[in-house]
């Protein structure tokens, strides 16, 4: 009797890929415990080198065993609940926004909070940048409502996606000058919410056109 | 006026092909001004200002277009272009919309102030947290350690090593739990 060996042999290249990157790097205990999560998880759809990083980090700042253990097994946790956030607001999120969204858990949001960011209604990309940038805000001490309005509110804005970016920057900046970070996050979410309101800014105007040159020479 | 309002006779005289007296009457007017414009950008050499202690930021961000393409469909862009390139390395702290995240890259300088330090490098995840790839080289006599590389646009996690054993966050960038009881520095590019 033939059996179908499609999944078993991405299974095993999926191992071998991930011990791989694993080898002379991590302990064989944290490989193959890295290995199983991460096969598992990629059976789930979820992004694999956020739990193979953190192994790696935990070796190289030599943490014992155990801890790295439950470090990797909590990124994996954090995957799961961003993959459901971002399902839950209604998002086909990629492996790169899944992975922004557990980012995001780490610093401090909540999967409520990255579903609500899901259903700001733009496009996987920009949701992506948004949420990498809300877990920056919040890393930055930003409450997570505040983080929440305010890039919702930008990614709502009609602006380039790429202005996200420069939140964490001003947010930083309106710091510097003694606003607390909530405020300043406020400050900015009105802004934006008030473009937002106004739409992009218009095309310029086309100049009027010219006559056809004569033929060259 | 942006490049794609020229007249194609202009973009001629930009070319060289033709001179000024070439043009039709009424696009002398437009043809000056182009000319003008050229010899309005700066070929001067371009230093970069000193690096504020604090300071961790993007330097250059790719462009997203094809300079090969747009070279080829606009060849007279060449001059301005690259003094526009010039003019980027001191564009500082200024995100571009990311429309192919993959490709972009951002150049990134590290700084840490650590007069005692006899080492200094920075592992995270760009370079797989191996605290011997990228070290931080000591500027002045004022413990200034800096390191610039290149980084793919997204978000980064690191945090410098002192003396190959003092795991450092950065000082001027947010940070979160490493899972490890430490705190980890924050790049989003």
């Amino acid at each position: 009797m033939q059996q179908d060996l499609g999944p078993n042999v991405a299974l095993l290249a999926m191992q071998q890929g991930i011990a791989d990157r694993l080898a002379g790097r991590v302990s064989p205990d944290i490989a193959a415990l890295v290995g199983e999560l991460g096969t598992a998880a990629a059976a789930r759809g979820l992004p694999i080198d956020p739990l193979i990083q953190k192994a790696i980090e935990g070796s190289a700042k030599g943490i014992p065993f155990e801890r790295v253990a439950t470090a990797v097994r909590l990124v994996a946790m954090q995957l799961d609940t961003a993959a459901g956030a971002l399902r839950n607001g209604g998002l086909a999120a990629d492996t790169a926004a899944i992975a922004a969204g557990a980012f995001a858990i780490t610093a401090g949001l909540s999967g409520r909070d990255i579903a609500q960011l899901a259903r700001s209604g733009a496009p996987v990309p920009e949701v992506t940048v948004g949420l990498r940038v809300a877990g920056t805000l919040v890393a930055l001490g930003v409450p997570p409502f505040e983080t929440v309005t305010l890039v919702t509110a930008t990614l709502q804005s009609g602006r380039p996606a790429g202005e996200l970016l420069a939140l964490p920057g001003q947010v930083q900046a309106q710091m510097a000058k003694g606003v607390a970070p909530a405020q300043a996050a406020a400050g900015l979410a009105r802004a934006a919410a008030a473009q937002g309101r106004r739409g992009p800014p218009p095309a310029r105007p086309q100049p009027p056109p010219h006559p056809e040159p004569p033929p060259r020479p | 006026m942006s490049e794609r309002d020229f007249h194609p006779l202009v973009k001629q005289l930009l070319d060289g092909d033709i001179t000024i007296a070439d043009l039709p009457a009424e696009l002398r007017a437009q043809g000056e001004e182009a000319l003008r414009l050229l010899a309005a950008v700066d070929r001067s050499s371009v230093e970069l200002p000193a690096v504020p202690e604090r300071v961790m930021r993007a330097l250059v961000r790719a462009p997203r277009r094809s300079a090969a393409r747009r070279l080829m469909e606009r060849p007279w862009l060449l001059a301005p272009a690259l003094a526009a390139a010039a003019a980027l390395v001191i564009w500082l702290g200024r995100p571009e919309p990311v429309a192919t995240p993959a490709a972009a890259i951002v150049t990134v300088r590290f700084v840490l102030t650590a007069p005692d330090a006899h080492d200094v490098t920075v592992a995270g995840t760009f370079n797989q947290w191996d605290s011997h790839a990228t070290p931080l080289v000591r500027t002045g006599a004022n413990g200034l350690w800096t390191a610039t590389i290149t980084l793919p646009a997204g978000q980064h996690q690191y945090a410098f090593v002192v003396d190959g054993a003092r795991w450092v966050p950065d000082p001027a960038a947010p940070a979160v739990d490493d899972g490890f009881g430490r705190r980890n520095s924050v790049l989003t590019l």
